[in-house]
């Protein structure tokens, strides 16, 4: 498997967050969002509570005791579902794979990105500036190889930060994290293990495989690949993929007869990305950009979808011939992209015709 | 009319011709049985204009006569009663009674003559073969009839008699099932017929596995199958079968050989996670190993590893995995092959050492 990148992020406080950004009144101050009653438990803190020591999933009623001053504020789910909704759109600018955990986490794989951004690092830091500009909130990210390192690294510079595991980064990083960090491993998990002498990842590294696996089964394995920080599960979308693209900024303006080298690796990456979704994109298009940034979109839908890159590439080059723009233009952008996708991705094919 | 009969007698009779019988008519009579007597048997016709349906049964203390009465309602009757009870039938012009032991039933009647009887095909070509070939070949291909296809001369069987094979072909348009016998048919010329969907249905209830003869009359537009105790007539359905032959494919150079029993129920667990509406299934093939895949909507996700006897190189196809099972569920062989061209390709599935059945099945877009 070559080297994927995932980033997890993390939204700081996020239904806090929200209820500060709406009720200026409510900045700085100790924010606890729960129901009222008795038997209620604390959704969300935001950070100036979190100073008395409140925490999620905590009883309202402790919560109160810790902080008295505290604002109690009823959560309002419909209102965080489309800041939600706001935030993942941001995510989708940068890639289709995003795999949401819940309304304020989400795992993104941009190992293949939408924007040509570099590294994943500028990925995530792109997100976050974006989710702060446009949605006046803060959040934090991790970058890694994996999805459980990645959210551990989300995890290490909150709020409002990020930080990198880098696959050589692995070995020094998680011996010393204690093995509640891991995924799965729980409060009886973790009591287990110290019972075997394990409280660090390293100390869970000198078990073997054979013994995790006899100790637990199935999941001793997946222990024992996650203390060598091997995981890897996928980032799997929920949401049906409208459409894929790919495009590249030129580092020099160039003419339309100095585009098909780019046209065919964008082609590429564009049907690379569409192996990873079950549906099918039936219309090709080129988007190209002018070099005074006018956007011109070509597209074509065959009768049956592109069944490979190299239909798909052959149909983007052919679009070129439907620019009619002065030869002389010069362009400082092209990408390629399908689009008009449809869970009608299981094509029966006929006998007689 | 008069007569008495058994319980068990009757009630096969009739079970025999019931199945043609709709449950919503056009015409009042039509859910009526016919009921004749002729020398010492009663004969049982049931139609729906397209097919009829006649049957036979042993009767004793006969005064003849010809009446018809409610189909369901006798059917339900007869089977309501005690096995091994005497029942005796008796007519006046628009009343029948039932009477058994101490049960008694009136049923109104409608009159004989009203009776839309097609009766004996006159001069035709006339085949004769055994229950089990006719069977065999019926049943190896019937699950590919089309239904209710704007196509309507794919609602039904291609019967083909050639001068020394019978052949059946079925298909839907997306796959297609063909299966043959080879005999003396002493038919000069190479004629096809396509009988409609519930004729063959309804010959696969009365048919048996064994060595009794049915004797297959075609004249003008219309089959009889003679199976001893059962006639069945049926109207052919008037159009030109497609042809079948121009969509079997060559010797495809990607050939699987595999145990049929396995594959079938790998088939039939992936089968469960497939894509309720779509059912399609991968097959990745490469190096001897078989890999089934499928998902649905959900997320979920079913794959199963298979040894395999296939050295043909990398393919993935797609297919609807129950066009598969029914190919694979239609032979009976331990083993069957698999030829493949590419993931464009329609596959064909045989049995090894028996090619009389053949299944081509259009691939599918995954």
């Amino acid at each position: 498997m070559s080297q994927r990148k995932i980033v997890h992020v993390d939204m700081d406080a996020f239904y806090a967050s929200v209820e500060q950004r709406d009720d200026p009144t409510l900045r700085g101050r100790p924010v606890v969002v729960a129901w009222r009653g008795s038997r209620s438990v604390v959704c969300a803190a935001s950070y100036e509570a979190r100073k008395f020591g409140v925490r999620s999933a905590m009883p309202a009623v402790r919560a109160e005791r810790l902080c008295p001053e505290a604002v109690f504020v009823p959560p309002d789910f419909v209102r965080y579902r489309a800041v939600s909704n706001a935030v993942r759109a941001i995510m989708l600018q940068h890639t289709e794979l995003v795999e949401p955990l819940s309304l304020d986490e989400a795992y993104l794989d941009v190992t293949e990105n939408k924007t040509g951004l570099p590294t994943a690092t500028r990925v995530a830091s792109s997100i976050r500036t974006q989710i702060r500009e446009e949605l006046k909130l803060t959040a934090s990210a991790g970058i890694a190889p994996n999805k459980f390192l990645a959210k551990i690294a989300s995890d290490w510079r909150k709020p409002d930060g990020q930080f990198v595991i880098q696959p050589a980064d692995i070995d020094t990083f998680l011996p010393p994290l204690p093995v509640g960090r891991l995924p799965g491993v729980g409060k009886v998990m973790e009591e287990k293990l110290k019972e075997m002498g394990v409280a660090t990842v390293g100390d869970l590294r000198e078990l073997t495989a054979v013994a995790l696996e006899q100790r637990f089964g199935r999941y001793g394995v997946r222990l024992h690949n996650l203390s060598l920080g091997i995981d890897h599960s996928e980032v799997k979308p929920d949401r049906p993929t409208q459409s894929i693209s790919a495009e590249d900024t030129f580092a020099e303006d160039v003419l339309i007869t100095a585009l098909e080298p780019t046209i065919r690796s964008m082609a590429e990456k564009t049907w690379k990305a569409t192996r990873k979704t079950s549906r099918i994109g039936r219309t090709v298009v080129l988007k190209l950009k002018t070099s005074d940034f006018r956007s011109l979109t070509r597209s074509h839908t065959p009768a049956s979808p592109p069944s490979s890159c190299e239909v798909l590439t052959e149909i983007a080059l052919s679009l070129i011939d439907r620019v009619d723009e002065d030869p002389q233009q010069r362009y400082r952008l092209v990408g390629v992209g399908l689009s008009n996708f449809s869970e009608a991705e299981e094509v029966q094919a006929k006998l007689f015709e | 009319m008069k007569l008495q009969v058994g319980r068990n007698e009757l009630l096969s009779a009739l079970q025999a011709v019931i199945g043609v019988v709709e449950r919503r008519q056009t015409l009042p009579v039509l859910s009526n049985f016919l009921l004749e007597t002729k020398d010492d048997e009663l004969i049982v016709t049931g139609t729906d204009l397209e097919i009829e349906l006649e049957s036979r049964a042993r009767v004793q203390n006969i005064a003849p006569g010809r009446i018809t009465v409610p189909a369901r309602k006798l059917f339900d009757i007869c089977r309501g009663l005690p096995e091994g009870a005497e029942i005796q039938l008796e007519s006046t012009a628009d009343k029948a009674t039932l009477k058994s032991g101490r049960s008694r039933y009136s049923l109104a009647c409608l009159k004989a003559d009203e009776y839309p009887a097609m009766g004996q095909v006159a001069d035709g070509r006339s085949l004769t073969l055994k229950h089990g070939q006719l069977k065999a070949i019926f049943e190896r291909t019937q699950f590919a009839m089309a239904q209710q296809d704007v196509r309507y001369y794919l609602n039904g069987m291609l019967l083909e008699i050639t001068a020394n094979r019978v052949r059946t072909v079925a298909t839907d348009g997306h796959r297609l099932a063909m299966s043959e016998v080879t005999l003396e048919t002493g038919f000069k010329e190479a004629t096809q017929i396509i009988v409609p969907r519930k004729a063959i249905i309804e010959l696969l209830r009365v048919l048996e596995a064994g060595d009794e003869e049915v004797t297959l009359k075609i004249a003008a537009g219309q089959l009889q199958a003679d199976l001893d105790v059962v006639r069945l007539t049926t109207k052919l359905i008037d159009g030109r079968f497609p042809d079948y032959e121009r969509v079997i494919p060559e010797s495809g150079d990607k050939r699987l050989q595999a145990n049929r029993e396995l594959v079938k129920r790998a088939l039939g667990r992936t089968a469960i996670l497939s894509n309720e509406k779509f059912r399609g299934v991968r097959l990745q093939l490469e190096n001897s190993k078989l890999v089934l895949q499928t998902h649905n909507p959900e997320h979920e996700e079913a794959e199963e590893d298979l040894e395999v006897n296939y050295d043909g190189g990398a393919l993935e196809i797609g297919f609807n995995v129950n066009y598969l099972l029914d190919a694979l569920g239609a032979l009976t062989s331990e083993e069957f092959v698999m030829e493949l061209k590419n993931a464009d390709s329609s596959g064909l599935v045989y049995a090894l050492d028996d090619p009389s059945s053949k299944y081509v099945v259009m691939p599918m877009r995954l």
